[in-house]
């Protein structure tokens, strides 16, 4: 039972990144492979106050997490309104490697290499949760908050507009809508959901280190968003059920497991091309 | 009439069953790296594990049961970890699992303790692992035990200024942190550190800014990327004694005449010719230090496994983990003792010399 | 002399390095398309001479035939995904996004087929070290540096003197007005992928020579690669080539002030500065 629990939890915790880099690739259209990064921050600031002398309490250090996340991703997103699609792919990797280092090197912050054990279980409104039932409650609601609050922004006006800038960015800015605080806000809205996954995984797993956020954990998140479809809440939601479940079907089928192991990356590069090449809208999205 | 007939097949099915219960196989199972930079260990672990299983299967197994061993990629990754643990206790309810690499298990500790299942590791040399979970066992000393060593060695020899090039992960900044702990206590200097990344191969810029701080030895705390660094010191003429551990022992490393007059610590550990003729010819690679440690490790279980069989108790995690104390000393590759949940093991202070691995002297670990 | 010591291992790295970032120049000046696959093919040149080299043909041999297979390589993809998906007008993110999954693919095939290991060229001469005057420099390592610089001066001729050339900048140029002049960009685009690999392949062997194989090595170079081709000027071999060399240089003297793991962090942050404040380059064509 603990696994289908845990599998339910790492699910729910990976939609709601799925999410954030939707909103981010899928509907404004800026290309991340950096959405890790922010998903660490979150992780490391909450493990740190949860852990520190006095420690917080979990939804506190949460929305420090959260508020840190959604400046970061303010910040980081900023370049590509200066700078064109292609050159801000560099940015974009560049930022995720730095911040690879910054987890790596300042171990001081987070730990360094060795990461961060210990992390203790959240308490929500004086509650302590353990079992993992209750985490995995935790987790599902923060997923259920997560797309109430994206579907309620794409049926508002402000997601009228984001469609709106994905089709013609010019016809916008001569209506005389802000294009760059459209962008700004659902990068900040990006930045909120990766912070509250961050956080809740780091409480789940009461261990973090550097290798969960790294340029792999990246790409499987853009991976996650083309197979489960672009710019939608169901493809959000699909997406990652299903990359996760991957590697457990694989292992039901009977290749000797040296290949097998390999196998999962080479489906995953798989799937990007051929859902390029044939159903680039993903399996339940829209066209990116 | 009928009655007779009915305690006949009463009897005869009772007896079928009897015999069926004798040969059940006993699951156990592994979540090591096999993809992804860390694969390279960890498929020799898989190997050496495998290895050891088979051989006991070909000989009937563990009094008639066979052995098998389910193996779960965790990509090196706290997550994966965790899913895969789970996954194996609560659906094939493994009492016991092997596992590498020391992020992973610090993960999968504290589920251990809670579910009561044995986690063996025989790779890992974080100091964290010795008192991460009384369900944890490791098979080899922690990084500590292995600097302890050397710092004594190079006191021995005199080398009062060192250089550190360490490897910037969990094992190297953890080698990293004994050694500059450990060597100033008894009366050296550190001169200078520099770290490299896993997989980096071009360690001249590092080597060339150690070497400036003119160290008389060169402390060296890599996992990967050995063969390339022996060629580069040796390019180097170096005027200064590289020392480092067990993860030195890198067979190309040994055999490339550049790495003359390298000192380290060595978990003694070796494969009797046959045994790693027969590896080679199984798997077409040599059976190199993980190979080794895991093969010893499966042996160990498998002997923990025997007395609990014809003890007639229960395979859990919980009687694994008593047993193993109970019997406490084991003879597999190397005789070893565990009076803690880390093994006393002898380490020796090896040179490598002329494309061998020559032990000059062994130390039993504390 | 630890200072000129780096100053050449940075010239070394630097002039790989600069082929690296000539050769994706030519691909995304050209297609417009950001090609990450191209690490993919960089690390596929080192596995094939080695795989060669292993089987006792001669190292040139098995140089030549890296580049040859590269250049295969590099059509095929241009042909069969990047033409296709233009063809189906997939906006600049899908085709991004397919070059990812193709280079996860290609590192994936070669580290399932000759393992995750680093691998070292069974090539005695290579690690033999010229001594000059207080410097070392391994056989290999200055083999890098003449080849490279030949393949840079190749390109300039390349791309300068034949029709070839100067057909494949006219494309670069002005795609449109290509395709009504009957300069028939999309075969051009073609060779232009399959000379870039081609000549991506000279880096791609003569540095495992000197450091090892390894399957997922490929990106940070090519990352490095991109930074020197931006900041040198898109459209600019010279550029692309001068400042892959600075980048190096920097690298590598970096360590003399700040501490090692922060090197290549470092060269990102400048980049990420960069681009703030001069997002065309320092030495970009006239636009």
């Amino acid at each position: 039972m603990d696994f289908l629990l845990s599998y339910l939890s790492l699910a729910a915790i990976y939609v709601m990144l799925g999410l954030s880099t939707n909103l981010l690739v899928g509907i404004v259209g800026i290309f991340s492979v950096s959405q890790a990064a922010v998903f660490g921050v979150g992780a490391y600031i909450v493990g740190h106050f949860l852990m520190a002398a006095e420690p917080m309490s979990f939804l506190a250090a949460l929305a420090i997490g959260m508020l840190c996340c959604i400046t970061l991703n303010i910040l980081v997103t900023l370049p590509s309104l200066r700078v064109s699609g292609d050159y801000f792919v560099v940015t974009s990797f560049g930022i995720q490697l730095l911040a690879t280092a910054v987890f790596t090197n300042w171990t001081a912050g987070t730990g360094g290499a060795s990461g961060m054990p210990g992390i203790p279980p959240p308490d929500v409104f004086g509650y302590q949760l353990q079992s993992s039932w209750q985490l995995m409650a935790l987790c599902m609601a923060g997923m259920a908050l997560a797309c109430l609050c994206f579907w309620l922004v794409m049926r508002a006006p402000f997601g009228r507009l984001l469609r709106a800038i994905r089709e013609d960015e010019r016809a916008v800015a001569a209506a005389g809508k802000s294009v760059l605080r459209a962008k700004v806000s659902a990068a900040a809205l990006a930045g909120a959901f990766a912070g509250l996954a961050g956080g809740l995984y780091a409480t789940f797993l009461s261990f973090i280190d550097p290798s969960s956020f790294d340029l792999d954990a990246s790409i499987l998140l853009l991976t996650m968003v083309v197979v489960g479809g672009a710019r939608t809440l169901a493809g959000s939601i699909v997406g990652p059920f299903l990359l996760l479940a991957l590697p457990q079907i694989l292992t039901l089928l009977d290749i000797p497991t040296i290949f097998a192991a390999t196998a999962r990356q080479l489906i995953y590069g798989t799937l990007l091309i051929a859902f390029m090449l044939f159903r680039p809208q993903g399996l339940l999205g829209e066209r990116l | 009439m009928y009655s007779g007939l009915r305690y006949g097949l009463a009897l005869l099915s009772l007896a079928l069953s009897a015999g069926t219960a004798a040969a059940e196989t006993i699951h156990l199972g592994a979540v090591i790296p096999l993809t992804g930079p860390a694969a390279v260990v960890g498929n020799q672990e898989l190997r050496g594990i495998q290895f050891a299983i088979d051989s006991a299967n070909a000989k009937g197994g563990v009094h008639g049961n066979k052995v098998e061993v389910q193996f779960e990629d965790n990509q090196a990754k706290a997550d994966q970890a965790v899913l895969l643990f789970n996954k194996l206790v609560d659906l094939q309810h493994i009492p016991m699992m092997f596992v590498g690499y020391s992020g992973p298990t610090l993960a999968m500790a504290p589920l251990a303790t809670r579910k009561q299942v044995l986690l063996v590791n025989a790779g890992a040399q974080a100091d964290k692992l010795s008192t991460a979970s009384p369900y944890l066992v490791n098979t080899l000393p922690s990084t500590s035990d292995e600097v302890k060593v050397m710092v004594k060695y190079l006191g021995e020899q005199g080398k009062k200024k060192a250089a550190v090039l360490y490897e910037n992960d969990a094992p190297g900044i953890g080698g990293r942190d004994d050694f500059v702990d450990l060597f100033p206590k008894s009366g050296g200097t550190i001169v200078a550190q520099e770290p490299v990344q896993f997989g980096q191969t071009d360690y001249r810029p590092a080597l060339l800014k150690l070497a400036a701080a003119k160290p008389d030895v060169l402390y060296v705390v890599i996992t990967a990327g050995m063969p390339s660094l022996v060629q580069q010191l040796h390019e180097m003429k170096p005027d200064f004694l590289v020392a480092g551990s067990t993860f030195m022992a890198d067979p190309a490393a040994i055999a490339d005449p550049a790495s003359n007059g390298i000192v380290h610590t060595q978990v003694q550990i070796d494969a009797p010719p046959d045994l790693s003729a027969a590896f080679k010819a199984k798997y077409g690679a040599d059976m190199d230090f993980f190979a080794r440690q895991y093969y010893n490790a499966g042996q160990i279980v498998l002997t923990v496994l025997d007395k609990l069989v014809a003890e007639n108790k229960p395979i859990t995690g919980k009687n694994i983990h008593d047993a193993l104390f109970q019997i406490h000393k084991f003879q597999g590759l190397i005789p070893m003792e565990f009076n803690s949940n880390t093994a006393t093991v002898p380490i020796g202070i090896n040179e490598m010399k002329d494309g061998k691995d020559v032990t000059l002297k062994q130390v039993t670990a504390q | 002399m630890i200072l000129l010591q780096l100053l050449i291992n940075g010239l070394v790295t630097g002039c790989a390095l600069g082929v690296v970032a000539i050769s994706f120049a030519l691909v995304y000046s050209t297609t417009k398309i950001f090609h990450v696959a191209h690490a993919g093919v960089y690390t596929l040149a080192g596995y094939i001479a080695w795989l060669l080299v292993s089987h006792a043909v001669p190292e040139v041999v098995a140089l030549a035939a890296a580049v040859l297979v590269c250049a295969g390589a590099g059509a095929v993809i241009q042909h069969q995904l990047y033409a296709r998906l233009e063809r189906r007008g997939a906006p600049h993110l899908v085709v991004l996004i397919a070059s990812l999954g193709l280079l996860a693919v290609m590192q994936n095939i070669i580290a399932a087929v000759f393992s995750p290991n680093i691998l070292q060229f069974p090539v005695l001469w290579a690690n033999r070290t010229l001594a000059l005057d207080g410097v070392a420099l391994t056989y290999a390592q200055l083999l890098t540096v003449l080849i490279c610089l030949a393949a840079y001066g190749g390109v300039m001729w390349f791309a300068h003197y034949t029709t070839l050339g100067k057909r494949i900048r006219a494309v670069a140029s002005n795609p449109f007005l290509a395709q009504i002049t009957r300069l028939q960009p999309n075969t051009v685009y073609v060779y232009v992928v399959a000379i870039a690999s081609a000549i991506v392949a000279l880096p791609g062997v003569l540095v495992p020579l000197d450091l090892g194989l390894q399957p997922y090595g490929g990106i940070t170079p090519l990352l490095t690669a991109t930074i020197a081709m931006i900041a040198g000027g898109v459209g600019s071999i010279s550029g692309a080539f001068v400042l892959s060399i600075a980048i190096a240089e920097l690298q590598n003297l970096s360590l003399l002030a700040i501490p090692g793991e922060w090197s290549i962090g470092i060269t990102f942050f400048i980049f990420v500065i960069f681009m703030l404040f001069r997002p065309t380059g320092l030495f970009s064509a006239a636009r």
